[in-house]
């Protein structure tokens, strides 16, 4: 009793508590769900059986449904122009944002920190505005082009099939720029002063320091930052409930909502499950790199 | 210290608490009841009022948000938590009828001196029927009817009391009233990739002789030809594929549409904002004479089949039901009884456009009844979406939706 009790203290049984514990955690609130809805994935599923495990198994059913539906190809399609349309924007933007306070004028990190307003708000809220903004009739942006000549006409930004999908685009990167930039910015200011010093005692000019220092020494937090980036964005639903409800005719519609519409509107819960399954995947790829990018930040 | 006296006042509050609690008689009835309505609309009131009665049945109430009503309600069901009464969307009651989660009233209809089958319009009463059996009772209605705006009329040269009554009479006066130089559409409606876009074309559908189950009939192919004509000929804006209802309406009242499609819910506010005379018109229907159709919202009483006191929730209906003749007067909302008049609210424009509410609910048909009917519903808002959009024709969309509709066994 004593020794099991040292040895809880302090000891084996201390190691194995210390790892036990997130352990539980994670196999209670992340495992579990996870294997459920792979499960449900092989179910059929309907609102009346939700409380029960058991259900009729039907096998690859839901994913042989899903794939032969006409829409899956353009969804899928749209996810994967929404995460990497979204990801190049919020980065470069969030970039050169970081880049432009790094410069460190005076009230540099005040307005940085305003800047976070835009990752605070709510989505729908969010949503709400841009859905103003991107209006074809009476939109701000329609306004702004054409009072400064760059378009005649309305573009029907949220109604029209080929610009739809980047409204959605638009405001999502406008979201989640600040964020990016927040990073990006600690990721710069992490970078040894010296380091530029000598480069510019060497004579490297601007572009030749950016290069071969900063992005270098960037590397892990960008690595980080895209791999989150990916993870946010593919759970970016609000902005599409507010914006194009999925539409027209499923042009900006994408996986994550795709599933919510199958689970909670058509109350199909084993398709709608399929689809976070193979979304788990694509998700499991950007948990991989982010951990390779972070990996060798930890120094035994 | 501190967490003694945090302690003391728990064991306080405790002890208030269940003397509170004791103070309601020991053998009263206990009900729950859910309901999206707020503090201004009919549940909450109604409970209040039935609890103040004091007749040995207490009900407590529990709000409900839109979205969560539907999920809510069956995952109370399944695990054994539901509540004796809720309020349901109407094309859901069937999902929730056909498997028994509802009680059949039935009989207790029969028996009642309060509710009675006949005094229901139509369409209300066939959303609560499954196997012709009620399985529970309309507790208010809705629809849609054409609202236009009697100045722009008469600025374009067209008489303000002719409103149009057939497709192509609308088509031809939307045309003379559209005008781009001054942003003004000739007609605003929804057909949003949700709900509200089947809601607004159902009817349209059915007035071309079709129903869900026939959606790929000439009448409705000439119905969805009509929408994309008017979405083509730029008569109605583009964004009418991703506005609701209530966002559409807002430009008819500020005067960027010269008519719009939608329900009584509009009123009030068109009131305040609209600064031009107005009229409401019964939709038009496909030709002279042909049958009219509208679409049919709002919510349904019903009782859980699980519930322990089905006698004393269906008296709490019965009184519901009992004040539904001062439903609009109270709450605004229009009861789904075609026994009583809706009172004069003393708004000549305001009781003007109730009639033809009123009028066109004798022609309102319920969603279904399907339990299928969300799938159902997705399969037409795809049908609607593809052929606006140009890219599928209006037949073949929906010989789509009309082949996915059979496929689900709607």
């Amino acid at each position: 009793m004593k020794r099991l009790f040292s040895s809880i203290t302090d000891g084996r049984g201390f190691d194995l508590v210390l790892v036990g514990v997130p352990f539980t955690f994670l196999l209670a609130l992340s495992g579990l769900p996870l294997a459920y809805n792979i499960l449900m994935s092989f179910q059929e599923v309907d609102m009346f059986s939700l409380g029960s495990v058991i259900r009729p198994f039907v096998g690859f059913k839901n994913y042989v449904d899903l794939l032969t539906q006409p829409e899956t190809m353009s969804i899928l399609r749209n996810t994967i122009v929404f995460v990497v349309g979204s990801i190049t924007g919020q980065f470069l933007v969030g970039f050169a944002l970081a880049l432009f306070f790094w410069i460190n004028f005076p009230g540099a990190s005040w307005l940085r920190g305003l800047f976070l307003v835009s990752w605070v708000m709510p989505g729908l809220v969010v949503g709400a505005i841009w859905n103003w903004i991107l209006s074809g009739d009476f939109g701000v942006l329609n306004f702004l082009l054409q009072q400064t000549g760059l378009l005649n006409g309305n573009i029907f930004w949220r109604s029209d099939p080929n610009f739809s999908l980047w409204a959605v685009i638009l405001a999502n990167i406008w979201l989640g720029t600040s964020f990016n930039m927040i990073l990006l910015a600690t990721g710069l200011a992490a970078i040894p002063a010296d380091l530029y010093e000598a480069a510019e005692m060497d004579g490297a000019n601007a572009w030749q320091r950016f290069w071969t220092i900063t992005l270098p020494m960037m590397r892990s937090t960008i690595g980080a930052i895209i791999a989150l980036g990916l993870i946010f964005t593919l759970q970016q639903f609000d902005l599409f409930a507010a914006i194009t409800d999925g539409g027209p005719n499923n042009s900006s519609n994408v996986a994550q909502y795709w599933a919510w519409d199958l689970s909670f509107r058509q109350y199909d819960f084993g398709k709608g499950a399929t689809i976070s399954v193979i979304m788990t995947v694509f998700v499991m790829f950007a948990a991989t790199v982010y951990v390779r990018s972070t990996r060798h930040e930890v120094r035994g | 210290m501190g967490i003694r006296r945090t302690m003391i006042s728990v064991a306080l509050a405790l002890a208030s608490a269940s003397l509170a609690g004791m103070s309601a008689k020991a053998e009263d009835v206990k009900l729950v009841l859910w309901s999206l309505d707020r503090d201004i609309q009919p549940a909450p009131n109604l409970v209040k009022e039935f609890n103040a009665q004091k007749n040995g049945i207490q009900i407590e109430y529990r709000q409900l948000q839109f979205d969560d009503v539907v999920s809510e309600a069956m995952r109370a069901y399944s695990t054994g938590k539901a509540p004796d009464i809720i309020t349901i969307d109407n094309p859901n009651h069937a999902m929730f009828a056909s498997r028994k989660a509802f009680l059949d009233l039935t009989d207790m209809i029969g028996q009642s001196k309060v509710i009675k089958p006949e005094n229901y319009f139509p369409g209300p009463l066939k959303s609560v029927t499954w196997d012709e059996k009620y399985y529970g009772v309309p507790k208010a209605t809705n629809t849609i009817a054409l609202y236009y705006n009697k100045d722009l009329f008469k600025a374009a040269g067209l008489d303000p009391e002719k409103p149009p009554q057939t497709w192509t009479e609308l088509v031809a006066t939307a045309k003379k009233l559209t005008n781009p130089s001054k942003n003004i559409y000739g007609i605003t409606f929804s057909a949003k990739a949700n709900e509200e876009g089947t809601f607004q074309f159902l009817p349209w559908a059915q007035m071309g002789g079709a129903t869900y189950k026939t959606i790929n009939s000439e009448g409705a192919v000439k119905a969805l030809s009509v929408w994309k004509q008017m979405l083509d000929e730029k008569l109605a804006s583009p964004d009418t594929l991703t506005r609701s209802q209530w966002d559409s309406t807002a430009t008819f009242n500020a005067g960027n549409a010269a008519m719009a499609i939608s329900g009584p819910w509009e009123i009030d506010r068109m009131l305040k904002d609209a600064k031009f005379q107005w009229g409401t018109a019964l939709l038009p229907v496909p030709s002279e004479g042909a049958q009219r159709s509208s679409a049919m919202g709002d919510f349904n009483w019903a009782i859980f089949s699980s519930t322990k006191h089905p006698k004393e929730a269906f008296k709490a209906l019965e009184f519901f039901a009992s004040k539904d003749v001062t439903m609009y007067k109270d709450f605004g909302q229009l009861p789904a009884r075609s026994d009583l008049p809706v009172p004069p609210t003393g708004n000549a424009l305001k009781d003007s456009a109730l009639a033809t509410f009123v009028e066109q609910l004798k022609y309102a048909q319920p969603r279904g009844p399907s339990p299928e009917w969300p799938k159902i519903s997705k399969a037409i808002q795809d049908a609607i979406q593809a052929s606006l959009t140009g890219q599928t024709e209006p037949k073949a969309a929906l010989d789509q939706a009309a082949a996915r509709i059979k496929s689900i066994g709607g």
